[in-house]
């Protein structure tokens, strides 16, 4: 998918990367971003300027000296800088096909003599996280617990509750009855408390 | 024909705190552009799984078959289509083929031979269809799997964290998933996360004489698809948050967040509620956000001038007694509380279902007292807040399984902006 290709005006651009349009300005005038197509009020910048600028800032927290950040930024083009201002790293789309995708989680496509079975014991870190693109969806997979010897169809697993943006309860399933009705409730209350709204 | 702009944004308030991490929210409206001429439509690769466990017997799954059998009338040669049958076994019936006339003769006579029997592998039936989606993935078409069943899965993987796992990942490798649930005894939460991670719907078929309904109009919808895989790309300054509160899924890609809200047909209006988390500031200073539309083929883009697929909106730093004074856009209150409204119902249905009536009752009273804090004279609010806390009660005692889903299905289909049958909502007039 081709991103979007926002231009934006010297005071967004600014606000964008969290400095004044003041440092930008400064910033080009020290040969640490190019200069726009055009002049003037109704200059123009793009993506390029944008993570220029994030990366620029992003060194500067770290003390770098402006000479040592333009000697840095000289030896990169636009797509590596893209790259290094994009931090945390930007989700690269899956490596493998769909078809792959299905034939890794069901197994060859021939008519299996146990296919229940094979599906059951397929092993959960099978398919992990190689090639995953982030979602919200949880991934119980990968702290999911080994089924116990002799139990290999009673398969516990952690279920993973977003209780708000950055907070979660990690609860490992099944639960007796009466316990899962007090995380249902601990769960409640906890969101309650957590969610915020526009009072 | 009026142009509708393809993306318009408003604030419920333009001023924040300075000594607050203000949270601000914002109701983005997409409008996905009028139809191609019909034989320019983009092809569709779908698969039919319908599940024939014993539940199914009589005339659900007649009334199945035969909706099948005219959903593919519907196709022509440009399409493919595949039918598999599932029970505790999986059947391909037609494997992936062209919708040609004979193709789909055959595919009648070949479903006319399905009876039901046996218990319920919806996992392995779903992978099956997908496959046979997969094996001719049509790379400028729309390729879905279509899964109906009325019964809880209990062969095969049977959890639906895990399954919904699934989904998103075939849908990030271009396959998507719609599922129809059938009767009382289907499990709403695993279906309904299926289809939102596999970027399709999940319809609520009540009963059997509404199998027709609902998979007729998922097909025509697939067919009226106008633009895939659409996303709204949202840029904002590092330090100010961003999240969707309607249910469409929430990224980041890079330094920005990505929205998801997956295939649009012609016309179709989607509404987004955003929340904006500020960092404390100045006084005077102002920060924006720049929302960005954008879909696979490019066909936002392509609507005309470069500043058609995007929209901008900025907040100003003031003191509290500006802020506390401010005006307040009564619709983005009310998407915002129809949102939380939502949530709160589909919370309650699981709290009811899981016997925790007091829960369900706290959860609903609660998100009610909320919206009556803004809610100010404004007639819609305050009728929401009335509708919750008669629910409070409703839900304060064991329910029906039929009105708990009717309830999870209502609420589900107003946070998708989708209309009571779960079809989506287009530009009026």
């Amino acid at each position: 998918m081709a991103p979007s290709d926002p231009r934006y005006s010297l005071t967004e651009l600014a606000d964008l990367a969290g400095v004044t349009p003041r440092t930008v300005r400064y910033y080009m005038s020290q040969g640490l971003l190019p200069s726009p197509g055009a002049s003037g009020p109704g200059a123009k910048y793009d993506d390029t300027h944008l993570g220029r600028l994030r990366l620029v800032r992003r060194l500067q927290r770290e003390h770098l000296p402006l000479a040592e950040i333009r000697q840095r930024l000289a030896g990169l083009d636009d797509t590596a800088i893209a790259t290094l201002a994009e931090a945390p790293a930007a989700v690269a789309d899956p490596q493998d096909s769909a078809l792959d995708y299905i034939r890794r989680v069901l197994g060859p496509p021939q008519v299996q003599p146990n296919r229940h079975l094979a599906m059951k014991q397929l092993p959960l870190r099978a398919y992990s996280l190689a090639t995953e693109p982030v979602t919200d969806v949880p991934i119980p997979n990968i702290l999911s617990v080994e089924p116990a010897p002799g139990r290999s169809f009673e398969r516990s697993q952690w279920e993973r509750i977003p209780l708000a943006p950055d907070i979660e309860l990690h609860v490992r399933r099944p639960l007796p009855r009466p316990l899962a009705k007090q995380v249902d409730r601990l769960v409640s209350i906890a969101r309650d408390l957590l969610e915020e709204d526009p009072s | 024909m009026t142009t509708q702009p393809a993306i318009t944004a408003r604030a419920d308030r333009r001023l924040i705190r300075p000594h607050h991490r203000s949270k601000r929210f914002v109701l983005v409206q997409v409008t996905a552009p009028p139809a191609t001429r019909e034989r320019d439509r983009l092809p569709v690769n779908l698969a039919f799984v319908l599940d024939r466990s014993g539940s199914m017997s009589g005339q659900k799954i007649e009334l199945a078959k035969q909706t099948i059998a005219a959903a593919l009338e519907h196709l022509d040669g440009r399409d493919r289509f595949s039918i598999v049958v599932y029970d505790d076994v999986v059947d391909l019936v037609v494997e992936s083929t062209p919708g040609s006339p004979e193709a789909r003769r055959n595919a009648v006579a070949r479903l006319d031979a399905i009876d039901a029997r046996g218990s319920t592998n919806l996992s392995e039936g779903w992978f099956r269809g997908a496959e046979q989606v997969a094996t001719h993935l049509a790379a400028d078409g729309v390729n879905r799997c279509l899964v109906l069943t009325d019964g809880l899965a209990n062969k095969g993987l049977t959890d639906a964290t895990e399954l919904a796992k699934h989904a998103s990942e075939l849908r990030a490798r271009g396959v998507s998933t719609t599922t129809f649930g059938v009767g009382a005894d289907f499990d709403e939460v695993l279906l309904q996360g299926m289809a939102d991670a596999g970027g399709g719907h999940f319809y609520f078929v009540r009963d059997a004489a509404t199998i027709r309904d609902h998979i007729t109009s998922e097909v025509g919808e697939t067919l009226e698809i106008v633009a895939r895989d659409v996303e709204l790309e949202v840029v904002a300054a590092e330090d100010v948050g961003v999240e969707a509160i309607s249910p469409q899924p929430t990224r980041p890609r890079g330094s920005r967040t990505v929205i998801g809200l997956g295939d649009l047909v012609a016309e179709q209006v989607i509404d987004v509620v955003l929340r904006i988390t500020f960092p404390y500031g100045e006084i005077g200073r102002e920060t924006g956000v720049i929302i960005g539309l954008m879909d696979r083929d490019s066909v936002f883009a392509a609507g005309g001038r470069a500043t058609a697929s995007d929209a901008r909106l900025s907040w100003a730093y003031a003191d509290d007694a500006a802020n506390d004074a401010q005006e307040r856009d009564t619709d983005v209150d009310r998407a915002v509380a129809s949102q939380f409204a939502a949530r709160a119902r589909q919370e309650a249905v699981r709290l009811n279902r899981a016997g925790d009536y007091l829960s369900a009752r706290r959860i609903l009273d609660s998100t009610g007292r909320r919206i009556r804090a803004y809610a100010g004279r404004d007639p819609e609010l305050r009728e929401l807040v009335g509708e919750l806390a008669a629910e409070g009660d409703t839900f304060a005692a064991p329910m029906p399984a039929m009105a708990l889903k009717e309830a999870h299905f209502a609420s589900a289909n107003m946070a998708r902006t989708r209309d009571a049958q779960g079809r989506s909502l287009k530009r009026r007039g």
